[in-house]
């Protein structure tokens, strides 16, 4: 089966609020798209479409080219983790599993295989309902990982995880996309996603507002900007504004150049014999990205109230 | 404490289910107790398609239902006056309550008023009057006892006598029966009845039965008219009953009974609490929603928020069970006050008759109703607190209090075992609806199928509470012991 | 293929969950005491078999838990989401279910009653096994194991566990409350042969069956049409609904 995702103009709403309003994006193999937006943009719902637990009023929702209904033993085409609470408390976990694999004919020893992956060890005979945050996020990968499915989706797995934890499930988040798997990763933090993502969708409002890989959408946040450092500011001004750049002061030592790269403005200081201490790239965080994308969104959203 | 109170009900009337499901209680007790009457349809037409008019059974004094059926031998008695007689003894085999004996009547019409002394066939010697009223005279086991009543202005007394010369009194009423008063010997044997009640099912057999007796040495004082004339009062005239009269010695023959009718589910005549049959599942309704109300803090783990909110885990508790009962008494009472007129309404339309209550009765039950629900409701906030799960604690009390009242009153049990469960379970409290009477004196089976409970509205109210403070008490403890 | 799968998970779901042996004990045990209880006050003339299997009206309460919870157990902690990201058919899981727990009410209905008959012949000597007892005896199991199925479908109807109780025991203790008013034999006859536990309990008659409104078999295909309505809304409502 392909892995893949392919999400088409959802379309949902709830009573008077609009939940998807036209959600479209697809998700690739062998890596890891972030799916990020605010809250109540749109993540878990259109999750709950793929997924076949909620029916949309239109568009449709694939996994490797078929419904999700339509699929039979559907964990091994996608393993998902919606809500890590979405248990029945006084089962153990390690009985939380079986009846999980028993569901998709799977043997009993592909459960205590995926208890090793995830670290649950011991705690797997404990009822589930005693478990931390953190430990319930590694049960829910667990049963994520049970079918071997080609297609991950998790739902803020990143939720009530310890420094420990976060790291463990980046690594394993990337080993996964290197396997050639189709990872889909939702949070409303940026931060979250910022080593992890190879590829974002950023949601507002039900639909998508970027969709593109991380290095584009620093690049487009960070534009052509360049910082200079230097003592001689009026010379350096004039070189480069003459040059067609716009320039900005910053402060008494250092200036903003739009529109030229580094490289440009360095030949051009140094053939106009102006001196400097420092030429640098501005490099835009992957947090400013977003906030710049979703500010119209927030803005939007702020101003119905 | 009232800003705790002001909180639960916040929470309570917040969701939407929880409101709906109450108010649900009372389109529910209206409509089932509607079913009742409606799908209850006789015809009663006679031959010619007259109407049931005349069905309904006559009532005596405070319009009571009664039947008044016996054989009369009577003159006319103008002013102060009275009758002496002596009456044989009924034979052995005679009913229970079958009577002979003599009587001053207002007219011959079923249902006005009387006072007699009579000897019946089990009960002894008696003085009787206006069909609810009765007072045991002394018991003896001769053949044949003198019997006198006599009237001095309003007062009317009843004397009996082993030998015509020394006489005992037995009572003295109070009884305004006019000038004119028929006056006489009357004889009545009422219907043998054997109800056999087993599992799933009543069995009755029976029929109607004849007493004879005789009545001899009669004597009169006062203004009497001329002679004495026989009358079957409230039944038809059949060669089976009537008298004869040879040398001043009566023979008479009769059937029939003088005694109010007691109620029957099922019958024609139609109690208060017959119309509040609803009321069983409109309690189911409040029981959900107060168990939902108390068991979803400890789903979800809202029960920290609360307690955060307030540590007094008592006060917690408490507060829970002002609102919910203020509120389930509140739907019973509006559901009760709603039913009781619309049931009748139907009733009456469609032709049954109704018992009369007193309206304090009618209040009692319809406080009563609210009493249940309130007291049931906090019952189910105390098993919810103690068993944390919706669903063991809803049918721990529907399976507490409902089914043992289905038990008892749809005959499916015995009446041992029906009495016994409506006693011992919170189902007593379905005693506080009760409005018929029981009366010594009226063979009747006063099982609580028909409606008759083995406790009186308070005490049976009494078992419910007691059920409930128990119940309090441990989840009290269990909610200050145990982690939230 | 799926169809087996999903019914292991059912199994193995309703195996792990630890108060599953203890419904299923509580059935066995309320049946019998109170079947040994009303057999002690059985009036003479009474239906021996009819009394022996009092109980089966108790014990149907804790079948109606145990059908309920395995519905909205999961609706109460969400794990509904989970078996239907296991099992996207959701007929298949409906169906699974209503297997499993017919499953488990006919192992326990059978050593429920089993046990009724014991004590009654131990206690009645009225009671024999004769045909129409042992007709009395497996339809009190298979009427057990409708009112399960029953529960099970309006369970997915309400979701709550405690309103689908209260729906389930309403229903079935509606008919036997309300005939005691109806004085029209007609409605009468009617209303017990159209009411689940009335014209399902009617297959425990052994005496006098032809004065029942509703022969022995037919009051079970009565009830059986009540659970097939039930699971029938229960399907349409869990295709047609949000999880």
């Amino acid at each position: 089966m392909e892995a893949t995702i392919e999400v088409a103009g959802l379309r949902k709403r709830f009573g008077g609020t609009t939940a998807l309003d036209g959600m479209t994006f697809t998700v690739g193999a062998g890596q890891v798209t972030g799916f990020v937006g605010p809250n109540g943009a749109g993540k878990s719902t259109t999750m709950r479409v793929v997924l076949g637990l909620d029916a949309a009023d239109s568009g449709h929702a694939l996994v490797g080219g078929r419904r999700y209904r339509e699929l039979s033993r559907p964990l091994t085409h996608v393993g998902s983790l919606l809500d890590a609470g979405a248990l029945q408390p006084s089962r153990s976990a390690r009985n939380h599993l079986l009846w999980l694999a028993h569901s998709q004919g799977l043997a009993a020893r592909r459960v205590d295989e995926v208890i090793e992956i995830t670290g649950l060890g011991s705690a797997a005979k404990r009822k589930a309902g005693g478990f931390s945050l953190g430990m319930r996020q590694r049960l829910g990968i667990a049963a994520a990982l049970l079918g071997d499915p080609p297609v991950l989706m998790l739902d803020e797995p990143f939720n009530g995880m310890d420094p420990e934890g976060i790291i463990w499930m980046r690594t394993f988040l990337r080993q996964k996309a290197a396997e050639g798997r189709a990872v889909l990763v939702s949070s409303h933090l940026m931060s979250e996603l910022q080593d992890t993502a190879d590829h974002l969708v950023v949601v507002g409002r039900g639909k998508v507002i970027a969709d593109a890989s991380v290095a584009e959408l620093i690049a487009a946040a960070s534009g052509d900007r360049v910082t200079l450092r230097t003592t001689a500011r009026q010379p350096a001004m004039t070189v480069l504004a003459r040059a067609g750049a716009v320039v900005t002061v910053d402060g008494a030592d250092t200036i903003t150049i739009a529109g030229l790269p580094a490289a440009t403005v360095i030949a051009l200081l140094t053939d106009g014999g102006v001196p400097f201490t420092e030429v640098s790239a501005h490099r835009a965080s992957l947090e400013e990205a977003y906030m710049e994308l979703t500010r119209e969104a927030a803005e939007f959203r702020a101003g119905e109230r | 404490m009232r800003s705790l109170i002001h909180a639960e009900w916040t929470k309570f009337r917040t969701v939407r289910g929880w409101i709906v499901g109450m108010l649900l209680a009372i389109p529910l007790t209206v409509l089932i107790g509607l079913l009742g009457p409606a799908t209850s349809n006789f015809s009663c037409a006679g031959p010619n398609g007259e109407s049931c008019a005349g069905r309904n059974p006559p009532t005596g004094p405070g319009d009571i239902p009664v039947i008044d059926a016996f054989t009369f031998v009577h003159r006319t008695l103008t002013g102060d006056g009275s009758i002496t007689a002596r009456v044989a003894a009924l034979p052995d085999n005679a009913e229970p309550w079958a009577k002979a004996g003599v009587i001053l009547k207002q007219g011959t019409e079923p249902g006005s008023s009387y006072a007699a002394v009579l000897l019946t066939g089990h009960h002894g010697v008696r003085m009787q009057h206006n069909y609810t009223e009765d007072v045991a005279g002394p018991s003896s086991n001769q053949d044949s006892q003198w019997l006198r009543l006599s009237r001095k202005g309003d007062s009317l007394t009843g004397e009996v006598s082993l030998d015509g010369e020394r006489w005992v009194t037995i009572s003295t009423v109070q009884l305004g029966l006019g000038e004119r008063v028929q006056a006489g010997m009357f004889v009545s044997s009422p219907q043998h009845v054997e109800i056999n009640r087993s599992f799933g099912g009543v069995d009755a057999t029976g029929g109607l039965t004849l007493a004879t007796t005789t009545f001899d040495e009669v004597r009169t004082d006062g203004d009497w008219s001329a002679d004495w004339q026989g009358a079957d009062v409230g039944g038809s005239p059949d060669d089976a009953t009537g008298f004869t009269e040879s040398g001043g010695e009566f023979t008479i023959t009769g059937t029939g009974d003088i005694v109010p009718i007691t109620p029957s589910l099922g019958s024609l005549g139609k109690t208060v609490e017959s119309t509040l049959i609803g009321v069983f599942a409109g309690l189911i309704a409040v029981l959900v929603v107060a168990t939902m109300f108390v068991t979803s803090e400890f789903r979800r783990g809202l029960v920290r928020t609360s307690l955060a909110a307030n540590p007094r885990r008592g006060q917690l508790l408490a507060a829970k069970a002002v609102v919910i009962g203020s509120v389930s008494f509140v739907v019973g009472v509006v559901a009760a006050a709603i039913t009781i007129p619309v049931v009748e309404n139907l009733e009456v339309a469609k032709g049954f008759f109704l018992f009369p209550t007193s309206t304090l009765t009618e209040l009692r039950v319809i406080g009563g109703t609210g009493l249940l629900f309130a007291v049931s409701a906090v019952l189910a906030v105390a098993v919810g607190t103690l068993l944390r799960r919706g669903g063991g604690t809803v049918t721990v009390v529907i399976v507490g209090i409902v089914l043992p009242y289905l038990l008892a009153i749809a005959s499916m049990l015995p009446p041992g075992p029906a009495d016994w469960l409506t006693t011992v379970t919170p189902a007593a409290a379905f005693a506080l609806q009760q409005t018929a009477v029981e009366y010594p004196q009226v063979a009747s089976d006063y099982v609580t199928a028909d409606g008759f409970f083995p406790l009186s509205p308070a005490g049976g109210f009494a078992v419910l509470c007691v059920y409930a403070a128990v119940a309090v008490g441990f989840a009290f403890a269990a909610l200050r012991r145990r982690d939230a | 293929m799926i169809g087996v799968s999903a019914l292991h998970a059912e199994w193995t779901k309703v195996r792990t969950v630890p108060g599953t042996i203890w419904l299923l004990l509580g059935t066995v045990a309320l049946t019998v005491l109170l079947g040994a209880l009303a057999t002690n006050a059985m009036a003479p003339g009474g239906d021996p078999a009819e009394s022996a299997l009092t109980g089966v009206a108790l014990g149907q309460a804790i079948v109606v838990i145990l059908a309920v919870a395995m519905v909205s157990g999961e609706y109460a902690t969400g794990m509904i989401h989970t078996s239907l990201i296991a099992v996207p058919k959701r007929l298949d899981m409906l169906a699974a279910k209503g297997i499993v727990v017919s499953a488990l009410v006919l192992v326990a209905g059978t050593v429920a009653v089993l046990g009724s008959i014991v004590v009654g012949l131990l206690a009645l000597p009225d009671l024999t096994l004769t045909g129409p007892v042992l007709r009395a005896s497996v339809g009190s199991v298979l009427y057990l194991a409708l009112i399960g199925l029953l529960s099970l479908g309006l369970a997915v109807v309400v979701r709550d566990a405690a309103a689908a109780i209260g729906v389930v025991l309403g229903l079935l203790y509606l008919t036997p409350i309300v005939t005691t008013l109806v004085s029209d034999p007609d409605w009468h006859d009617r209303l017990r042969r159209l009411s689940p536990m009335t014209a399902g309990l009617a297959v425990q008659s052994t005496v006098d069956v032809v004065a029942q409104p509703v022969g022995p078999w037919e009051g079970l295909g009565v009830l059986a049409g009540w659970a097939a309505a039930a699971l029938l809304a229960g399907a349409a409502v869990l295709r047609l609904r949000d999880a």
